[in-house]
């Protein structure tokens, strides 16, 4: 029985090729990137679970609230406290980890290479289930001159990772930035790419606690602290019992600090697990762990999968449904011999079976080949073997078993009830009214038109960014990120680089965000705080809207002076700025407020202009050269730039970017999801014309004889066409009028992420329903066209 | 007995007045007999046979098919009884195209579930008493109008049913060939005992039966008796 609906099923599937290929076609495109959405979602959900204890590990977090009890800042990670404490004090906390993240210059004879390295306790490799491939997990770090690097470390380093063990390298870590030499101890492969850390190099915390300056600080947040848990632990008791301890033990220190620094925030420590942290935009991957990742992109994608797979699946019905007149006979003559209305039913759905198995293979093959392009995008390493998995086989084969029947199961039903009295005696009630396929033609042009609205917005608003006026000059501006440094040093710089007459001028500033607080007027406030000299506002053309810059004419600018930016004058409600003071309270510092710059955007974009600060006190180091140059002959330059470097700072790697191509970069993510998106609106499209297309040419089938009575009674091929196009503009104006709000909506939500946001006119919505429509038009009058010019003595004959 | 038709109606509401299609039919068919329906064109003979032939409903009425009371059937017992008991011959043949010859004779055997070896010695025993062995293969576009009527009704009496319905059977056929299909019809009768109910407009066609029904305008107009 099986072996006959499935002949009947294929011969149709071959007799119907239009009909074949757009269904399988637009199957196997949606099905394709479904597929693709489950495993990324399936390598999101299986960050860090290869530790064979991850249930039981948990990172140690810090919330902070604000006087009236709100929470202000998550802290992911805390100091070399909380870890020792928590283990003598809470029974349950079987171990703890430490894992600080520091970048190294590392010096292998006269190499020198620059290295990301964690600092960690020396059980780390009994907690986490990194396999060494040689080396003893327990006691490799146990030294504290013991260095474990990875195969690709360890190659970069002696050029063969096999013979690294037992080698040397040295590191800065002795006084006053001494190399000291340390030991290969132990060999790990390259970490898993769902792994939140990632190995490359790893050395004893132990080295960094040698100063005898203990860091015994309860609120203190820089390195990631986690726990092991006993097994059956409850979470909540835990955290109740780490509040606890923190209450006792550091209530000295708390009282302290209120004291001295006016501290006015509360903080509680608890416990967030180990597998929570990938996705978690609390409390995120940072300081040694990697990779942290936002759920929205799952939830994004997957929607824009669904949506494929959806509209390929009305696709499918549309055209089964429409066809299904051609095929009334069959379906009649089938029950008249005895086929009941359940056999037809499995037929009918036998048949969607085949196509959507077709489609499923087709999907596979078109994940393989776009698997490459997919990776580059979302930023995964996903490859073949990832396929081959249980839970994902299992996964797909529901998904084909649940596009088979969405797809299937209507017209089986609608097919499978025909009456055979009036499909054999041509009664069918040649009605034009179907709503439902009606609607789901709105339907899927309602999707595409949003899709090509968020696209367009997505577009502008990257744009936007890209060309927004910084309020400094970006332009021909090489950063060069240097060690810490003094003023003197900074002039050795000067000096040597303004010995090229590329070079223009020079400036200088602290290299990493920092923010701080202070009071003005007596009130609390709080400011990003910029080290800077004389330089800084002339090399990056920020005006200086009051007052004056620091000035060599007043000696004294370096220690009493600073100024600040539009937006601190604003927060600190300030009117003028003659007399105004910044009081450095818990330094005992005072500083005279000298002149206002006018707001600029060193930060990204994604933030808005916070109140600066800018100082030049000589207690506060530089580590960034914004060098500007002349835009001609820019290697020769940054030759130059190079050698000045590697003379004055031997041991530190030499890195220059262009600030106009960096601050491009912050705008990454906007750019991927400018191209995911494009990606999708572009299939959507496709795959909704291709069903349009199928619909058109039915209803062309449908109405030959009518054309043919029309064209003998003299109608125009114009006219004729028109009439078959008309009934499916119709329909894209009405899926236009639904996508208009709905894409405002979306287009709202969305936005809310940028502080910054281009203006959204109402031309976007009017030039995507424009597009589609006329996309839509297109493809609907090949077909209707071509009907209008057929001979209408041939069709008529036909009936 | 095999079938009784109690006081049947028909109707449809075109424009909100009632048309009756069928009024007060009453009639009782004995297993073996050969009947013809004869009358005007749009008398309603087709709408009569659909109704025997469970394909439709009245409006009201009773139907009596070997002892099953048929409008209080549900679906399924009615299905199945149709399935076993009843054979439709069609004037336009109704073959499904994309299917061969064999398939077509084989797929109401499909429907009643019967194992593969068994349909196909079936099927294999009716294409030989049919004489189109040779053309198994075939697809119905290859056949001539009669002989596309012979595979109908072998596919007909492929499942064995008590009665066979023709709706016209002769025709879309030329007389030679209309012939031969009525001798078939009568062979089948006298032979294996199948009770014939046919639709004709032909006389000489009506004369195989034994009892003649005229209709006229839904009503039973005069049975004749030959
Ligand atoms: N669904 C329907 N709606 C309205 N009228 C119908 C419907 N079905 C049948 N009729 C009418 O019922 C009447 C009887 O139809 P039927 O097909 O039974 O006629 P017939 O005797 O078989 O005619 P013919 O010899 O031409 O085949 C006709 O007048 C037809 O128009
Ligand atoms: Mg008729």
């Amino acid at each position: 029985m099986l072996r006959n609906y499935f002949k009947t099923a294929w011969k149709n599937l071959v007799s119907n090729k239009v009909y074949s290929i757009i269904n399988i076609s637009g199957l196997s495109i949606g099905l394709a990137c479904c597929m693709l959405i489950i495993l990324y979602n399936k390598d999101e959900v299986s960050f860090d679970r290869f530790h064979e204890n991850a249930e039981n590990i948990y990172r140690i977090v810090n919330t902070s609230y604000a006087e009236d009890g709100k929470a202000e800042g998550f802290n992911a990670v805390t100091g070399m406290m909380p870890g020792p404490s928590f283990k003598r004090s809470v029974p349950e906390v079987k171990d703890f980890v430490r894992v600080q993240e520091q970048d190294f210059t590392v010096k292998i004879g006269t190499k020198i290479f620059d290295q990301k390295a964690i600092y960690v306790d020396d059980n780390f490799f009994n907690v986490f289930s990194f396999p060494l491939i040689s080396g003893n997990k327990t006691n490799a770090l146990r030294d504290i001159y013991s260095v474990v690097l990875n195969e690709e470390t360890a190659k970069k380093f002696f050029g063969a990772s096999l013979s690294a063990m037992g080698r040397v390298i040295e590191l800065p870590t002795g006084k006053e930035g001494a190399f000291e030499n340390f030991t290969v101890t132990g060999i790990v492969p390259q970490s898993p790419q769902n792994s939140s850390i990632k190995l490359q190099m790893v050395l004893p915390i132990k080295l960094n606690m040698r100063s005898g300056l203990a860091d015994n600080q309860w609120i203190n947040f820089y390195l990631n602290t986690f726990v092991v848990l006993r097994p059956g632990a409850d979470i909540k008791n835990v955290a109740d019992k780490f509040r606890q301890v923190y209450k006792r033990e550091a209530a000295e220190q708390i009282k302290e600090i209120k004291e001295k620094y006016d501290m006015k925030s509360t903080f509680e420590y608890g416990l967030q697990p180990l597998l929570d942290i990938h996705l978690s935009t609390k409390f995120a991957a940072m300081n040694g762990l990697q990779d942290g990742s936002n759920p929205i992109y799952s939830k994004i994608l997957g929607g824009i999968a669904f949506f494929m797979l959806l509209i390929a699946s009305i696709n499918f019905i549309n055209l089964t449904v429409a066809r299904s007149l051609k095929r009334a006979k069959e379906i009649g003559v089938r029950k008249v011999v005895g086929g009941g209305r359940k056999q037809l039913i499995i037929q009918f759905l036998g048949e969607s079976f085949i196509l959507s198995f077709f489609s499923f293979v087709l999907a596979i093959l078109l994940v393989l080949l776009v698997m490459p392009l997919f990776n580059s995008l979302s930023n995964k390493m996903l490859s073949f073997s990832y396929l081959l998995d249980t839970t994902l086989i299992a996964g797909y084969i529901a998904l084909f078993v649940v596009t088979s029947l969405l797809a299937g199961f209507y017209p089986a039903i609608v097919l499978s009830g025909f009456n055979p009295v009036q499909t054999l005696y041509n009664r069918m009630p040649l009605s034009d009214k179907n709503y439902l396929s009606k609607g789901l033609v709105v339907l899927q042009f309602t999707l595409t038109t949003f899709l090509i609205i968020g696209t367009i917005t997505i577009y502008l608003q990257f744009n936007y960014l890209a060309n927004f006026n910084l309020g400094y000059n970006d332009k021909n501006l090489v950063a060069v990120a240097t060690d810490q440094m003094k003023a003197g040093k900074v002039e050795l710089f000067r000096q040597q680089l303004l010995q090229d007459p590329a070079i223009n001028s020079v400036a200088v500033k602290n290299r990493w965000n920092w923010n701080t607080g202070a009071k003005v007027d007596g009130n609390d406030i709080s400011f990003r705080i910029q080290v800077v000299d004389s330089s800084y506002f002339p090399v990056l053309q920020i005006p200086i809207v009051k007052g004056r810059n620091f000035s060599s004419a007043f000696p004294s600018d370096s220690t009493q002076s600073v100024l600040v930016n539009e937006a601190f004058v604003r927060k600190a409600g300030w009117k003028d700025i003659s007399g105004k003071q910044v009081d450095f309270f818990y330094d005992s510092l005072k500083y005279n407020v000298i002149g206002v710059v006018k707001d600029y955007h060193y930060a990204s974009l994604m933030e808005k202009i916070k109140p600066e600060l800018f100082i030049m006190h000589p207690k506060y180091d530089y580590g960034l050269l914004l060098i500007k140059i002349k835009p001609a002959n820019t290697s020769a330059t940054l030759q130059h730039i190079e050698k000045v470097f590697k003379a004055l700072m031997p041991f530190i790697p030499y890195q220059y970017d262009f600030k106009d191509a960096q601050n491009i970069r912050q705008y990454a993510a906007e750019e991927k999801w400018k191209q995911i998106i494009l990606f999708a609106a572009i299939l959507t499209i496709f795959i909704s014309c291709i069903g349009l297309f199928g619909l058109a040419t039915l209803a062309a089938e449908k109405r030959t004889k009518e054309i043919g009575i029309r064209k003998v009674l003299g109608a125009s091929v114009a006219s004729i066409a028109g009439t078959l196009s008309n009934s499916f503009v119709k329909l894209v104006l009405i899926a236009a009028l639904i996508a208009f709000p709905a894409a405002n909506f979306a287009i709202k939500k969305w936005m809310e992420n940028y502080p910054y946001q281009v203006e959204i006119n109402l031309w976007i919505f009017l030039f995507a329903g424009f597009v589609v429509l006329v996309i839509a038009l297109a493809t609907v009058s090949f077909q209707a066209i071509k009907a209008a010019l057929a001979n209408p003595v041939k069709s008529l004959r036909t009936e | 007995m095999l079938l009784q038709l109690n006081k049947i109606f028909k109707w449809v509401n075109v424009g909100g007045s009632r048309t009756f299609l069928l009024r007060d039919i009453n009639l009782t068919v004995q297993q073996g007999e050969f009947i013809s329906i004869m009358g005007p064109s749009g008398s309603g003979k087709s709408t009569l046979l659909h109704i025997i032939g469970m394909l439709d409903d009245a409006d009201e009425g009773e139907y009596v098919f070997a002892d099953q009371n048929v409008f209080k059937l549900k679906e399924k017992q009615r299905s199945q009884l149709y399935k076993q008991h009843i054979g439709f011959v069609f004037q336009a043949y109704h073959l499904i195209d994309e299917l061969t010859v064999y398939e077509n004779i084989e797929t109401p055997l499909i429907y009643q579930d019967m194992k593969g070896s068994e349909r196909k010695a079936v099927v294999a025993d009716i294409l030989d008493r049919f004489g189109i062995v040779g053309k198994k293969d075939l697809f119905p576009s290859q056949l001539s109008g009669g002989q596309q009527q012979l595979v109908g009704i072998a596919r007909a009496l492929a499942s064995n049913p008590k009665v066979i319905l023709a709706d016209e059977p002769t025709g879309n056929l030329n007389s030679k060939q209309g012939e031969e299909i009525m001798e078939l019809f009568k062979k089948l009768n006298k032979e294996d005992g199948v009770t014939i109910i046919q639709v004709t407009h032909s006389e000489k066609n009506a004369s195989y039966g034994s009892r003649t029904i005229h209709l006229l305008d839904g009503r039973v107009d005069q049975i004749v008796n030959s």
